[in-house]
């Protein structure tokens, strides 16, 4: 966060004085203004002798502040950076198409959850046959290796963007439980912190560069011995869509069952078969 | 003073500057009471309130957002024909980073069809451009972006005013629990300065109540605010407590309600914003699935209870392709 001084150079308006007037409120940067009531220091400002100087500093600092949020988006806009930029990927796998009206959303973060031997690495291949232009592994052990091979995705995504060609299409990481799992202290508040964060920065590269993400999950034991997805109450509200995956004993069929979509009514399920 | 002016003076006073007759019509026609969409039409909603809907994940909370948001971005009237919204504009905080802006086009289509009927597609097109105008959206992706996205809130609303003149508004925030566990785990080396603050959660969240209200004094606004109970109890818990629920229908027991007092999921929000809420609502998904008589499928049905002020009946609704409707 930029402090007032480094500001100064690019707008002189918050000269010295403006900055001990903050410094005595406790206000050295431009967070600590965001953490500030703005009112009562704008009526602080009107009792200075240089009121008006702190008044257009003020108003400066909010241009700032202004350029920190993403834009506000119309309805309009919206709806056609959808229409244009946010299609479907298919899965490969005809269920499963069928399931998710198409397959997988760019711009959506889909989990993939089921218990070992239930075909999720199996889906992986068929997910990247339809999508071999560019397929880039990096192997991580842990979460903050992860968060290293994310930001420099975004630093190449945005330069790219620049640029303006767009290869990616696809992320997935199989699988984040296994990330995420071994931080997650029962009462420690740091591991589902950096949970958020990751699949913030997971939704943000999604939505911003057009890519449709992939996370696999394992399940655990739940009620009456039914499995469910893994990671607890918080994950639940993370991904866009959710699938739950099983397989029949000894056999080759499949079910996916359809957990939370935002446009899908929940509950639907279907069946497909894999043959090795 | 002399007698007969310090008479007055008490008659006036006694008379007061306007009946409550004149006091109830002021209020009503500067802040008239909007009627939203089920499950929200049960109590009276005004510009000024804080609305929030609370509920496991899933319980179809966003979408009872867009269905309110439909409802408010419609036109009251155009060319002619009612299509019974609002006109309100919509701001749409949406801090989950989930929402699917093509439901709400599918949901919206779906009430300018069933009003227009099936003709008209270019008419149909221009209103759903109008509507859609109403909405704005904006994502942020931690704290410090919603706070500035809050602060600068006020100035754009003011362009707005004077470009558009004085119309009503809907903040929507979905949802406001997103960043707990970030903001809660954001300890800080202790800054230099004694009177400097940090990020934590209980500033964040006094500064958007703040900020809010400010919003709120200065233009007419309602708010409505979905919250993930994301601090649940085990599953065990969860089951024993949801087991007890009676199906819709059966309100009669009191007895019954008596167990479902103590809501079974932890509020983690501070005293702050607790205060700050001025009508509570919970939603959660229902054991039962209803069977529609039209469709093969069977929809999973939600149910909504009225905590603040507490209403001692549940309502069930489903969510379908067109909306979110009330089932008995």
């Amino acid at each position: 966060m930029a402090s007032l001084k480094r500001l100064e150079t690019e707008f002189p308006i918050l000269d010295p004085d403006f900055q001990s007037f903050c410094a005595l409120r406790g206000i050295f940067t431009v967070q600590d203004f965001l953490i500030r009531d703005l009112q009562s220091l704008v009526a602080d400002a009107e009792q200075q002798p240089s009121s008006e100087r702190f008044m257009q500093a003020i108003n400066q600092v909010l241009y700032v502040i202004d350029g920190l949020h993403q834009p506000w988006l119309n309805g309009v806009d919206l709806m056609e950076d959808a229409q244009k930029n946010k299609h479907v990927l298919s899965t490969g796998c005809e269920g499963m198409d069928f399931l998710l009206r198409g397959g997988l959303r760019r711009g959506q973060v889909t989990e993939l959850a089921g218990p070992s031997s239930s075909g999720k690495t199996q889906m992986q291949p068929r997910v990247l046959q339809e999508v071999m232009n560019s397929i880039l592994c990096h192997s991580v052990y842990d979460i903050f290796s992860m968060f290293d091979v994310l930001h420099c995705l975004e630093s190449k995504l945005k330069y790219q963007m620049c640029r303006g060609d767009n290869d990616e299409r696809l992320i997935i990481i199989d699988s984040i439980s296994s990330l995420i799992t071994p931080i997650l202290g029962s009462s420690g508040s740091q591991g589902r912190a950096l949970m958020v964060s990751a699949m913030s920065l997971l939704k943000k590269l999604a939505h911003e560069y057009n890519l449709a993400v992939l996370v696999t999950n394992h399940t655990v034991g739940g009620d009456g011995g039914i499995p469910k997805p893994a990671l607890g109450e918080s994950w639940k509200t993370l991904p866009h869509v959710r699938l739950l995956l099983s397989r029949d004993c000894g056999s080759n069929t499949y079910q996916v069952s359809l957990l939370k979509h935002p446009s899908i009514a929940s509950g639907k399920a279907a069946k497909f078969i894999i043959n090795d | 003073m002399s007698e007969a002016a310090a008479a007055a003076a008490t008659k006036s006073w006694i008379n007061g500057d306007e009946s409550a007759r004149q006091m109830l019509g002021r209020a009503q026609a500067s802040r008239p009471s909007l009627s939203l969409p089920a499950p929200l039409h049960r109590i009276p909603l005004r510009a000024g309130n804080v609305v929030e809907i609370a509920g496991p994940s899933p319980s179809a909370k966003t979408q009872l957002l867009i269905q309110t948001a439909v409802s408010c971005i419609l036109p009251k009237e155009r060319n002619g024909v009612h299509y019974g919204g609002l006109g309100h504009s919509v701001l749409f905080v949406d801090l989950d980073c989930r929402f699917d802006v093509l439901r709400l086009v599918e949901m919206l289509r779906h009430r300018i069809v069933q009003v227009n009927g099936c003709s008209c597609t270019a008419d149909d097109e221009e209103i759903l451009k109008l509507s859609m105008r109403q909405f704005s959206y904006i994502r942020c992706y931690d704290s410090c972006e919603l706070l500035a996205a809050l602060k600068t809130l006020h100035h754009r609303l003011e362009k707005e005013k004077e470009s558009n003149g004085i119309g009503g508004h809907l903040l929507m925030i979905d949802s406001i629990g997103a960043f707990h566990w970030v903001d809660r785990a954001s300890t800080s080396l202790p800054l230099g300065g004694k009177n400097r603050k940090y990020l934590s959660l209980q500033n964040v969240l006094e500064v958007v109540v703040e900020d809010l209200r400010k919003l709120m004094s200065a233009h007419p606004m309602l708010v409505i605010v979905t919250k993930a109970t994301i601090v649940g109890t085990t599953g065990n818990d969860f089951r024993r407590n949801y087991k007890r629920w009676p199906s819709a229908g059966t309100f009669d027991a009191s007895s019954e309600l008596e167990g479902l007092r103590e809501p079974y999921f932890r509020e983690y929000m501070p005293p702050i914003w607790q205060s700050f809420v001025t009508h509570r609502i919970l939603v959660r998904g229902s054991d039962d699935h209803i069977a529609m008589p039209k469709s093969q499928e069977n929809n999973t049905a939600y149910v909504s209870e009225w905590l603040l002020p507490r209403l001692n009946f549940l309502d069930k609704f489903v969510v379908r392709n067109a909306g979110v409707f009330l089932v008995s």
